[in-house]
């Protein structure tokens, strides 16, 4: 009887072990033939970011349907799963958690924004997969030892203002503002910023009259707006998201407030939403940093504007563009390694190289953080353009705060 | 002293606009012990309706907040009948449950309406200021508070001098009684929590034209209005008044005196010693229940 159930067990193993192999055996093959490569993504689609998500998620459906139109990575056509985070740290790590366990997907691409990305990362080191971000420039990102996380702009928050505060710091005395503030949102992204601008501006004699960290939560800059017009600054460095930097243009209308130079980092980057929310005169002279310039003549990037506006309509915000060249970034890796199971070898290449994008050559320190310098960008006469550097700039030009161009 | 008046000046116009988005919560839950998680959803509502009516027809926010009024007495109505009714006479955690359901439908529903995107409406008044000497008020506050000074008197006199405002204390007051002197009190329920909403509605027009709209900001603002409610009692109006204008004041002065960061955690500092002294709210009056426990 004992030898009868041991035959049976051993039968049973036998006859799941066939089983496991011959499923396994089954994704294996479809594993490496003609099924799709699938990429998950978790986005702020709803909540406080919502405005960048969604930008985003545009960039991310537009580089799938230019991918498969031009045979796919390795010649797998790519599809792409993306979840709404809803802004929320804790949902983001459970939809990172999902897409790799449940979902089973084979490449991830970042959420947006460092707020999210932060804690998302973790998610993917953990699981020792690629994990590249549009949208996450904060220092603290690549602090932790991370080896398969990669921000795919041209640099991380602080040196976003970099390149326009060493403008400012070059300018003639006496045209070159004395005093500045510096209100910021309280952000990973965002204080970095403007810390970045205060460093090179007090180092040049520019004084700070004033510096604060607002939260989230702040509509109503009145208080704050007049508590600035009353230090007198000459110049307004905003670390700013999307509302917020929309309400502070607002309040400093209410207050009468006019500084000579208002910089903000992120909110104007928002194309028309921005226009929309300040109005076209209060835009005149804002300037920004920005990634990308829908004009460029970078590799692609004609492409990407036309299939752009096929698909959404309008000139791609820079969110979308970001969202795009983070894919150029996956694909360039997936193709130069020849596979997408090792993901270390991707992480490897991505370190080891450059990648032309539509944002133009991209390239990375060993922490997975950029080498390069933002373009610096100036609403004028209700577009935007880029005035730095030189030999990217759009426009000669380059104006005060709805006021005069420097000489 | 002059930035301090200046700041008291921004404080109050800012606890206007709170206190009228605020009266139709504690107007709710004094009737009906039904806390409103969705307050802060109705009043991104008429924003956003508000916008819809500025953007598609260039009506001012100012000429739509009747229309808008209407629609959000319907609206709240609708919602009253179709959900929150249910939820009458349970444990007033199960109204948080529902409510907060409520919520999470209207943002949604704005998502797909108006999309996860902001919008803005900009008229003449919005970035405009009025000078006197040396202070700056902000048009479009001083017209929200006028109109909050309007409303809040037109409900003052519907609650005090109107049979409908006096079956509304009395189903506040004791529901069993306004049954036994012929109250119907579940539509004066149906109809309180309407014109709840519907004063609302005046706010979150208004809210439109102060700041840009987006459908997830809503959580904010019902964190705001709760606090204000219960500082200044729970179902009391005046109460919520004065909550709102201390909230709106120690907001500003926070922000101006102590930092930027601070103008969410010093008015709860402040409910938190009120609370310690006066567990009821500033006009909250003590109920059996607080007296038994």
């Amino acid at each position: 009887m004992a030898a009868t159930r041991a035959t049976r067990i051993a039968a049973l193993t036998a006859g799941l072990s066939l089983l496991v192999g011959v499923s396994a055996c089954a994704t294996d093959s479809g594993g490496t033939t003609d099924d799709p490569i699938v990429i998950g993504a978790s986005l702020p689609l709803t909540g406080e970011f919502s405005q960048g998500g969604l930008d985003t998620q545009q960039g991310y459906e537009v580089w799938v349907e230019m991918t498969n139109e031009t045979g796919g990575i390795l010649g797998r056509d790519v599809e792409i799963v993306i979840r709404d985070d809803a802004t929320n740290q804790n949902t983001v790590v459970t939809n990172y958690n999902n897409l790799i366990s449940v979902d089973d997907v084979d490449l991830l691409l970042g959420s947006q924004s460092s707020l999210l990305n932060i804690p998302a990362s973790s998610v993917a080191e953990r699981n020792e997969m690629v994990f590249v971000c549009p949208s996450c420039g904060s220092p603290d990102m690549f602090n932790r030892g991370f080896e398969f996380i990669f921000f795919s702009q041209q640099a991380v928050a602080t040196d976003q203002a970099r390149v326009f505060a060493e403008w400012i710091a070059a300018l003639p005395e006496d045209q070159r503002p004395k005093t500045a503030a510096y209100p910021s949102l309280d952000d990973p992204f965002a204080g970095p910023v403007v810390d970045g601008a205060e460093a090179i501006l007090s180092a040049a004699g520019i004084e700070t009259v004033y510096k604060d960290i607002y939260p989230a939560t702040t509509k109503n800059f009145d208080s704050i707006v007049a508590a600035i017009a009353a230090s007198g600054a000459e110049m307004v460095v905003q670390g700013a998201q999307f509302e917020d930097g929309v309400n502070f243009v607002r309040s400093m209308n209410r207050a009468g407030y006019e500084p000579d130079i208002l910089y903000q980092s992120s909110s104007p980057t928002y194309g028309q939403q921005y226009f929309d929310g300040v109005g076209e005169d209060n835009t005149q002279g804002v300037f920004f940093s920005s990634s990308y310039n829908s004009v460029a003549s970078t590799p692609g990037n004609a492409e990407f504007v036309a299939k752009y506006e096929e698909m959404f309509g309008g000139i791609p915000p820079e969110d979308a563009a970001d969202g795009f060249a983070a894919g150029e970034v996956l694909k360039a890796a997936a193709e130069a390694v020849g596979g997408i199971d090792d993901q270390r070898a991707l992480a490897d290449w991505i370190r080891a190289n450059e990648v032309q994008t539509i944002l133009g050559t991209l390239s990375w320190n060993e922490n997975g953080s950029p080498k390069g310098d933002f373009l610096v960008g100036q609403w004028q006469d209700g577009s935007a353009q880029i005035v730095l550097p030189a030999e990217a700039a759009t426009s000669e030009t380059i104006f005060r705060w709805r006021g005069a161009a420097f000489e | 002293m002059i930035a301090l008046t200046q700041t008291l000046i921004l404080g109050v116009l800012a606890g206007a606009v709170y206190a009228l988005m605020a009266s139709g919560l504690t107007l709710i839950f004094g009737v009906m012990r039904v806390i409103n998680i969705a307050h802060g959803a109705f009043a991104v509502l008429a924003a956003f309706l508000t916008y819809s009516l500025w953007s598609a027809f260039g009506l001012d926010p100012l000429l739509a907040i009747p229309f808008i009024m209407v629609v959000m007495f319907g609206i709240g109505w609708v919602v009253y009948q179709g959900a929150v009714r249910h939820s009458r006479g349970s444990h007033v955690s199960m109204t948080v449950l529902v409510t907060f359901g409520i919520a999470l439908v209207l943002e949604g529903v704005m998502g797909i309406i108006w999309g996860n995107r902001s919008a803005s409406i900009r008229t003449d008044y919005t970035d405009a200021s009025v000078e006197v000497g040396p202070f700056f008020f902000p048009q479009v506050q001083l017209l929200a508070a006028a109109i909050a000074v309007v409303v809040l008197i037109a409900l003052y006199f519907l609650l005090n001098k109107t049979w409908l405002g006096r079956a509304i204390r009395a189903a506040s007051v004791n529901e069993s009684g306004a049954l036994l002197v012929g109250v119907s009190v579940a539509a004066v329920a149906a109809l309180t929590f309407a014109i709840g909403i519907a004063t609302l509605g005046a706010g979150g027009a208004m809210l439109g034209a102060i700041q840009p709209i987006v459908p997830g900001t809503h959580y904010q603002w019902i964190a705001r209005l709760l606090a204000i409610i219960v500082l200044g009692g729970l179902g009391s109006l005046p109460g919520a008044v004065i909550g709102a204008m201390i909230i709106g004041v120690t907001e500003m002065l926070a922000t101006t005196y102590v930092g930027s960061a601070w103008p969410v955690a010093v008015p709860f500092l402040i409910i938190f010693i009120v609370l310690i002294v006066r567990p009821q709210g500033i006009m909250g009056a003590r109920l059996r229940e607080d007296l038994v426990s």
